[in-house]
């Protein structure tokens, strides 16, 4: 079929419109590449007609869509391996804070090296409204492929979840406990992890406001049931840190 | 305005931070725009399953495509919308679906005239585009209406109008001439 004015003109705007469909969509689409006055044409009514999608209500996707865009983007074990865009030493992570609480702390004598990583696909559905922060993050370890934990904030109810993945349970006679991380002063306790269900953690106004600031969380093995002193008793496994989506 | 600058200029950046593989610029354009998306893949699939699997792929290739997106492409938000339903209509072609074709989808679609639907594109700031459908004829502007928004075929717009196939044809044929007349004035 030749590629006169008038027949490029009406095919655009019905290739546009999705009218033209099947064999002559296919031939259509081939005029496309080869002309740069056919592409033109069909710009013209791309913008002209997509003020007909703008103008329609708005429709939440379920979060399922994100998880499925960023497992085919980004399969998990390159997830975990490459798209660590923070990794911080433990020096740089935890000086500030860590030094003076733990002096006896010997980075090099802790059971788990801490990387801090920012983990896309947590919490798709936040967004990043200004007045509520969503946070999230990962507690991981360089030689485990996947994260331990994955921790998501959930603003709205006030609740930090933490969803076992590659952790594995603590020693018979022990537990894991979280706590949340000051910029100044003594950790304070979120309670006793497990590694094999949800964690939901409610946050009273003072836990979100220490959190929404210093953003900051550890892990350290207690004896059963926590610690006995309400301050970390046993090695920092893990510090984690994280982030806004 | 929905596509006021004040919208595109963070999308355009976000756009651009894809473009060179941020992972967590991508993830706020998601935040920020798959609500629009997805309700126009909804709208034109009338089916969630579908809907959901085109947009899906529509963020798949606004990722691995978002290098190619220029100014003269129109805005960030159009573009990604043309990805979002030109993957809708593939899908539905491809699946030969359409939820419905009969009566409900005349129902359910206003006229425009005076409708809910004038008033969101006025509100959308389409207020040309509004007053040239407008100066359609009735047959041709709910032939065109149909087929953008439902993604009908020829055939199904002929059924659904009660028309035969040739002279829906016509309809969207001369009406789409008589549109870009008068938008190009």
């Amino acid at each position: 079929m030749k590629q006169t004015p008038e027949r490029i003109e009406a095919l655009a705007a019905e290739y546009v419109l999705g009218s033209l469909q099947g064999a002559a969509r296919r031939r259509f689409e081939r005029w496309m590449v080869g002309s740069s006055a056919v592409r033109q044409e069909v710009r013209f009514w791309e913008e002209r007609l997509g003020e007909l999608s703008t103008a329609l209500p708005e429709q939440a996707p379920p979060a399922s869509v994100w998880q499925g865009v960023s497992r085919r983007l980004w399969p998990s074990r390159e997830r975990s391996a490459a798209s660590v865009p923070v990794a911080r030493t433990q020096a740089q992570g935890v000086s500030g804070w860590a030094r003076w609480f733990w002096p006896g702390w010997s980075l090099a004598a802790t059971a788990a090296a801490v990387v801090l990583a920012l983990l896309l696909g947590v919490n798709p559905g936040t967004r990043d409204t200004g007045a509520e922060l969503a946070l999230s993050g990962a507690v991981v370890q360089p030689d485990v492929d996947d994260p331990l934990w994955l921790v998501s904030e959930t603003a709205n109810q006030n609740q930090l979840r933490l969803r076992p993945v590659a952790a594995t349970a603590a020693n018979p006679g022990k537990d894991y406990e979280l706590w949340v991380v000051p910029e100044t002063g003594a950790p304070l306790s979120l309670g006793v992890l497990t590694a094999g269900n949800v964690t939901v953690i409610p946050l009273d106004d003072r836990l979100r406001k220490v959190l929404a600031s210093s953003r900051t969380l550890a892990i350290s093995l207690e004896p059963r049931g926590g610690s006995p002193t309400g301050a970390p008793t046993g090695p920092i496994l893990h510090v984690a840190k994280l982030y806004s989506l | 305005m929905v596509d006021s600058m004040d919208e595109q200029e963070p999308l355009m950046r976000l756009l651009l931070a894809t473009a060179r593989e941020d992972r967590l610029a991508f993830q706020q354009l998601y935040d920020r725009v798959s609500s629009r998306l997805f309700g126009l893949c909804l709208k034109l699939a009338g089916q969630r399953e579908l809907a959901e699997e085109a947009l899906q792929d529509a963020f798949v290739q606004i990722w691995h495509r978002a290098g190619d997106y220029h100014r003269d492409r129109g805005t960030p938000l159009n573009w990604m919308m043309g990805i979002a339903r030109y993957r809708t209509l593939d899908l539905m072609r491809a699946r030969k679906s359409r939820a419905t074709v009969g009566d409900e989808s005349l129902a359910d679609l206003d006229d425009g005239r005076d409708g809910p639907l004038e008033q969101s594109l006025k509100d959308a700031g389409a207020t040309r585009l509004t007053g040239c459908l407008n100066e359609l004829s009735d047959v041709q502007r709910d032939s065109i209406l149909l087929s953008y928004y439902r993604g009908l075929t020829h055939e199904e717009l002929a059924l659904a109008l009660s028309s035969p196939i040739g002279t829906v044809k016509s309809w969207i044929r001369r009406g789409l001439m008589a549109l870009k007349r008068c938008l190009e004035q």
